[in-house]
């Protein structure tokens, strides 16, 4: 550990609690509403958010304006070599603020190719239905689907493709479609809504525009600022020295909680460290059809296609995007794009996601002026994958009816419903370009994975860091490799574990 | 705008031009909100993207030279087209990032508009259950 400022050295205000979480996502948020029942018997507990907490009127549903006060790098995180962008989420709530909330259990045989000593799939999946139970998740009615989601499933089950419904965390939908700008409805069950209002009756104390630079022994160096918008947070603007006398958990996420371990001097002992981040990069296909469909309006992922998980390692998703977000999801430029803008409510969408394997040089890594770093290479078996996932796609919207198919790494700007049988000669494997095509991610995993001991780990099975017994982490930067599906659950599963494992330490810790 | 220069700034808009042909009909103020909007999101980068965001305009602005003999912004529309697919499919990666870089800021000064919305036919609400079927 790097040594950590002193008290006189620098003017900053002291407080102290027992256990400081440090990020207040799927991960923070649970861990809060477990460890909460603590505060009962006298045990302080203090969550410290880097994002706002905005108010319910503020969930404006403007893009742009969301975009920056929800995200991180305003949806746009690039990676080292720019040829991926990463969203996630900076708020009260974390990325469940911006995430869509469709909700899965990790598969058995996903856990057992994870490894973890202790880590069991009976284990985590009832973990998992706790918090199906919890945010209210479950399936829409018929009623509820818009034509973006029955498009799809009308293609794929013309194709003989398998197609599953997603079940999601919402309660009162009203259809806005607004997700991944922040509800604004209340209707999605993020931890905002459901687990921190819970943990913050029982006296947890969240303290948000509050950003951790440092950890040191049992205490944080933070840094509260006023954004200029949302609820102003429960501290004066300035510097924070706040010690934890029993444990502090890390849950900011694949990119913050490796980067703050890193910073704060833990890589010298956990040569894992930041390494073997998983990604699972995603790029958008549109599909224009005659006259105009629901797409818009109603909630945007209703149903996946797992078909092609096993040979291919990817998937594919509805999806519903903003003008900017398919915009930049477009190749090419000029009058052809613009008039492909200008059929936006004739698109059909789809999500494609590539399963990437987890290498140790694809890392969270500090440079030389000790910024963070996102270094991650997109291998040839992952664009073979969004090579075959366009293919895939293309049939789909052709199967549904569209008159003709944006793919991005088409011969053409547009192939023709005429063409449909010459899918796989249109959009040639040598087109999927990096950096022209844009590939971007929302379900960052990896970094503190965990495991058996430092030489293939950070943490062991209840994310407890190795030989740090006060640290833990608790967030999506615990998993190995990738989840192979939507992965918050399975994040929310496993910070219930933590938080269990913290409780049951508790007096190990205090003496 | 304060991460451009007025020249750099004058260059972007004739990008934009190709880019997002539609820019041309903005108004002063469609125009304002364009640079506004493309200016907040250059100055919530690190210095470092903003230093390489200037270079890759002056790159952009002369690398027709050698082809043409002028800038691209002295070329006619259907040069400075052919210039910018070059630069989209090039064989140098940083220069097809750059290129995709380009585009998404000039496509979110445009589309990141609410007001231009209407124009692309995107009418979103807050509760559209009503709506849900065509």
């Amino acid at each position: 550990m790097r040594p950590i400022s002193t008290p006189g050295q620098i003017s900053m205000r002291e407080k102290e609690f027992d256990i400081v979480i440090i990020g207040s996502g799927a991960g923070g948020g649970v861990a809060a509403k477990e460890l909460a029942p603590l505060c009962v018997d006298g045990k302080r507990i203090a969550v410290l958010e880097w994002g706002a907490k905005l108010k319910d009127e503020e969930f404006s549903g403007r893009e742009v304006d969301m975009a920056s006060k929800l995200f991180f790098d305003s949806g746009g995180t690039f990676t080292a070599d720019r040829a991926m962008t990463l969203a996630y989420g900076r708020a009260y709530g974390g990325s469940t603020v911006i995430y869509t909330g469709t909700s899965l259990i990790m598969p058995e045989d996903v856990v057992e190719r994870w490894s973890v000593p202790g880590l069991e799939f009976t284990d985590l999946h009832r973990r998992s239905m706790k918090y199906f139970e919890e945010n209210n998740v479950h399936r829409l009615g018929d009623n509820e689907i818009n034509d973006n989601n029955r498009l799809f499933l009308k293609g794929c089950e013309k194709l003989g493709y398998r197609v599953e419904q997603f079940p999601i965390n919402v309660k009162g939908c009203k259809g806005s479609s607004l997700c991944n700008l922040g509800c604004p409805n209340k209707a999605k069950q993020g931890t905002d809504r459901v687990q921190l209002p819970k943990a913050e009756g029982l006296g947890v104390e969240v303290i948000t525009n509050c950003r951790v630079t440092t950890i040191g022994d049992r205490v944080c160096e933070a840094i509260v600022t006023d954004p200029g918008f949302g609820e102003p947070s429960k501290w004066e603007p300035g510097e924070y020295r706040v010690k934890a006398k029993v444990v502090v958990l890390c849950a900011g996420g694949v990119v913050n909680s490796p980067g703050l371990l890193l910073r704060s001097g833990f890589c010298d002992h956990l040569p894992m460290l930041g390494r073997s981040i998983t990604l699972h990069p995603a790029l958008i296909l549109v599909g224009e059809h005659e006259d105009s469909i629901t797409n818009f309006h109603g909630f945007p992922k209703s149903y996946y296609c797992d078909e092609f998980m096993k040979l291919d390692k990817f998937l594919l998703e509805t999806c519903m995007y903003f003008p900017f977000v398919t915009a930049k999801n477009l190749i090419g430029f000029g009058a052809q794009h613009s008039e492909l803008m200008r059929a936006f409510p004739k698109l059909q969408m789809i999500l494609v996601l590539a399963l990437d394997a987890a290498v140790p040089e694809n890392r969270v890594t500090l440079d030389a002026h000790g910024d963070l770093v996102i270094d991650y290479t997109l291998t040839e078996p992952v664009l073979d994958s969004l090579h075959a996932s366009m293919l895939a796609s293309t049939k789909v919207f052709f199967a549904a009816g569209a008159r003709r198919v944006h793919a991005p790494a088409g011969k053409r700007f547009f192939i023709d419903a005429a063409d449909a049988d010459r899918v796989d000669e249109l959009i040639p494997r040598a087109n999927v370009k990096p950096g022209k095509i844009s590939i971007t991610s929302a379900h960052l995993m990896g970094g503190c994975g965990m495991g058996r001991d430092t030489t293939d780990s950070v943490t062991d099975g209840w994310g407890r860091v190795h030989d740090v017994p006060w640290l833990y982490v608790g967030d999506s930067s615990l998993f190995p490799q990738c989840s192979e599906v939507n992965p918050y659950v399975t994040v929310m599963a496993l910070a219930d574990r933590v938080a269990e494992g913290i409780r049951n330490n508790v007096g190990e810790l205090l003496s | 705008m304060k991460s451009l220069s007025s020249e750099k700034a004058e260059f972007l808009q004739v990008l934009a031009s190709r880019i997002v042909p539609e820019t041309t009909e903005l108004d002063a103020v469609g125009l304002g909100r364009f640079f506004c909007i493309i200016d907040q999101a250059l100055q919530d980068r690190p210095a470092s993207v903003r230093r390489q965001f200037a270079t890759f305009l002056g790159v952009l602005r002369w690398a027709s030279f050698a082809r043409y003999g002028n800038p691209l912004d002295k070329l006619r529309a259907e040069r400075q087209d052919a210039v910018l697919r070059w630069f989209e499919d090039c064989p140098v990666r940083i220069l097809r990032t750059g290129f995709w870089g380009l585009k998404a800021m000039i496509f979110m000064g445009y589309y990141g508009q609410p007001e231009t919305n209407e124009l692309v036919g995107y009418a979103p609400d807050l509760d559209a259950r009503a709506n849900l079927h065509a």
